[in-house]
């Protein structure tokens, strides 16, 4: 099993016929991803790699049954084409532009949240579940060199991250149940806690690594939920940005969330945390593989 | 982007909120005659320093003195240094007889907008935060709903304000969310709120900062973004500025380039990716001469401005080129940018190290051309971000004998 998508996960593009969107599809066909449908408003009756495109949303999803979007178009109309997904009854949605204007992120993560629907993004490269299912960007040309199947979920802001650590445990012959970046703005949709709590439910991951960084309250909320018994399978975090407390509060240095604005948004005082709460934390990605491996013994 | 106070200010007043009369005057002169037209020789006008920085009143930024005296403080206030910058510009506006000053913001929190109420204005809120938190009223707001009459007056009876202040004080509030969430602001500061003698209300301080990612529905604030300031407020340098040229004039993401006083160039992608090597080059003994994020691009011209700003500073002794796996970027593309500049300025790679680790789609193309200089280090299939660290700074160290570090550190 897996997290938010899995073999039957039927997907629709919208901003299909843009340069992004083309490469991946490409990529995540190859991959054996089920693309059925594609969305660019006046190119309804084109094709993509062989993937129909339609005019709107709703055309699209009455045609194919799409139940999943992975959602292409520029951060200022990224609030629009959510909505639009939203109103056909698209339940998992993946919003890829990144520097979504502030006040249409947490508009539109409130739309999400009140349709009881799913939203990763925004400014995320993606999300896989090996050897079923990828939206996105996500492991490129060589998915299987990266992510290997198994029973590890992986979260993360970051889609880079989420690879290196995803091909560190494959080095070591474990493999990855779903992996899911989170995105990289400093609004997104899925928290880091939610992830978490959905490998919590899902019989086949046994364990779970984050990648976190300075900014942003996604792991406080991760230690209260170990430290409160609601997360017990174990996690394994890699912290980074020890470096930014050398430099002036208010400096964004990687993603824009990745700001120190109190002292609690620093690298240290995350790590500290995390630890506080029993989670393992690893400096380097290479003792990652180790200390699953001795959480789970 | 902050807004300076006369341009926020006047986008306030443009939705009829109840803001002083003030404007922008470039000299002593002009502070004299603007001063004059708000008020009566032995009347009051306040006077300001017009910057960014914040804090002003502390800085002697500030000061209330009668009109006739406006030429004096503002020649004085014109001779003052804050954050680097001199001061160019004021702002005269009409004095305030002050009964009540209160504090209200909007700003983000990783969730949504939040509001945030106090009795204590007309001081360092971040103070009264440490001394009395309980003096703050925080609350979320709802960005669908946004945010309704009867909440705001239940943060202002909560943070205790008299009764027959409560709708006036709440009305207000809502306008102000509402010039907020219209200007698509990330912050607005108002502090001091102020209740008059008269028993106005009046806008009196504000700071206001806006997105940058919506300048595209507002096309006037393009003109004047301030784009010279770097981390902690320090002006850009010569090479940061390049790059945000380059950033402007080519398409694709934006790469991100800060300079610092180490020795070894970073030219590495990834939000994260970029911090944790970042990270790893100090766990392994060395120092970045900078900082980058760069994100994908259909061409070169990002990568070759950003190559240039580092190989342009004396101090860098060597070049780390470190991706995380590229999954949806082409490395030829990179290495283009790497081929162009090494040539233009004919780096001799047996002597200058060069590490490059670099793998996805169009590999095989990348690696043709690093081929072509002898001594690049281009990291096997597989070899690890920390790898490629430790690679880097070993190589730098090996070049430059063991002193290096020690040398760099005077400069």
């Amino acid at each position: 099993m897996s997290i938010l998508i899995n073999r039957y996960t039927r997907v629709l593009i919208q901003g299909a016929t843009g340069s992004q969107a083309r490469f991946d599809i490409k990529y995540c066909l190859e991959y054996g991803t089920k693309i059925v449908a594609g969305v660019t408003p006046g190119r309804g009756g084109e094709h993509v790699e062989g993937v129909p495109i339609f005019n709107t949303v709703d055309a699209a999803v009455r045609a194919t049954g799409a139940n999943a979007s992975a959602i292409y178009v520029p951060a200022r109309a990224v609030g629009e084409a959510i909505d639009e997904a939203l109103d056909s009854g698209i339940g998992m949605l993946l919003s890829l532009a990144e520097n979504v204007p502030r006040h249409d992120a947490a508009r539109t993560v409130a739309r999400v949240r009140r349709a009881g629907a799913h939203l990763v993004g925004f400014n995320t490269n993606g999300l896989i579940s090996p050897g079923q299912c990828k939206m996105g960007g996500i492991g490129g040309d060589r998915t299987d060199a990266i992510y290997a199947s198994g029973r590890i979920g992986v979260c993360s802001r970051s889609g880079g991250m989420s690879a290196e650590i995803s091909y560190t445990l494959k080095q070591a012959g474990l493999g990855v149940s779903t992996a899911v970046s989170m995105g990289g703005d400093p609004i997104v949709g899925l928290r880091l806690v939610e992830v978490l709590r959905m490998f919590e439910a899902d019989p086949e991951t046994d364990a779970s690594v984050i990648y976190a960084e300075p900014g942003g309250t996604h792991e406080a909320e991760v230690a209260e939920a170990v430290r409160s018994g609601q997360l017990r399978k174990p996690i394994v975090a890699i912290v980074v940005g020890v470096f930014q407390e050398r430099y002036p509060r208010g400096a964004s240095f990687g993603h824009v969330a990745a700001m120190i604005q109190s002292d609690a948004d620093s690298a240290s005082a995350k790590r500290q945390l995390l630890e506080q709460s029993g989670i393992k934390v690893a400096t380097l990605l290479d003792e990652i593989p180790d200390l699953i491996t001795r959480a789970l013994s | 982007m902050r807004l300076l106070e006369d341009k926020s200010k006047a986008l306030l007043r443009q939705v009829g909120l109840p803001v002083p009369r003030g404007e922008l005057a470039r000299s002593a002169d002009e502070a004299s005659r603007l001063a004059q037209a708000l008020a009566g020789p032995d009347e009051r006008v306040a006077i300001k320093a017009l910057v960014a920085a914040g804090r002003r009143g502390k800085s002697g930024a500030v000061a209330v003195c009668k009109s006739a005296e406006a030429a004096e403080v503002a020649a004085r206030i014109l001779s003052l240094t804050l954050d680097h910058k001199q001061v160019e510009q004021l702002y005269i506006e009409e004095a305030i007889d002050i009964a009540d000053e209160y504090y209200l913001a909007f700003a983000f929190g990783d969730l949504g907008p939040r509001v945030v109420v106090s009795l204590r204005g007309g001081v360092d809120i971040e103070a009264v935060a440490h001394e009395s938190p309980k003096a703050l009223v925080n609350h979320d707001i709802d960005p669908v709903e946004g945010l309704r009459n009867w909440q705001a007056a239940a943060l202002w009876d909560q943070a205790g304000a008299p009764s027959d202040q409560i709708p006036g004080l709440s009305a207000l509030t809502v306008r102000l969310y509402a010039a907020f969430r219209d200007n698509d602001s990330q912050m607005l500061e108002i502090n001091p709120l102020v209740r008059t003698t008269q028993g106005d209300w009046a806008v009196v301080g504000t700071m206001m900062e806006v997105d940058d990612n919506a300048l595209f529905r507002h096309p006037a604030w393009q003109a004047q973004a301030d784009e010279t300031a770097g981390p902690g407020g320090r002006p850009l340098t010569l090479g940061e500025r390049q790059v945000e040229e380059a950033n402007k004039r080519y398409a694709g993401g934006a790469t991100r380039y800060i300079e610092l006083d180490g020795e070894i160039g970073l030219l590495v992608s990834g939000g994260g990716a970029s911090l944790y090597q970042h990270d790893l080059i100090l766990h392994y003994g060395g120092r970045p001469a900078n900082h980058t994020d760069f994100s994908p691009t259909p061409t070169p011209d990002k990568q070759v401005a950003t190559l240039e700003a580092i190989l342009d500073r004396p101090q860098v002794r060597g070049l780390l080129v470190g991706c995380n796996f590229l999954q949806l970027a082409r490395c030829d593309i990179m290495m283009q940018a790497l081929e162009i500049v090494l040539e233009r300025r004919s780096v001799d790679t047996r002597k200058f190290p060069i590490v490059v680790r670099l793998f996805g789609p169009y590999e095989p193309e990348a690696r043709a051309i690093a081929a072509r200089f002898p001594g690049i280090n281009y990291l096997p299939p597989g070899a690890s971000l920390a790898q490629a660290c430790e690679a880097i700074v070993n190589a730098v160290r090996q070049r430059d004998g063991p002193s290096s570090s020690s040398r760099e550190h005077k400069t």
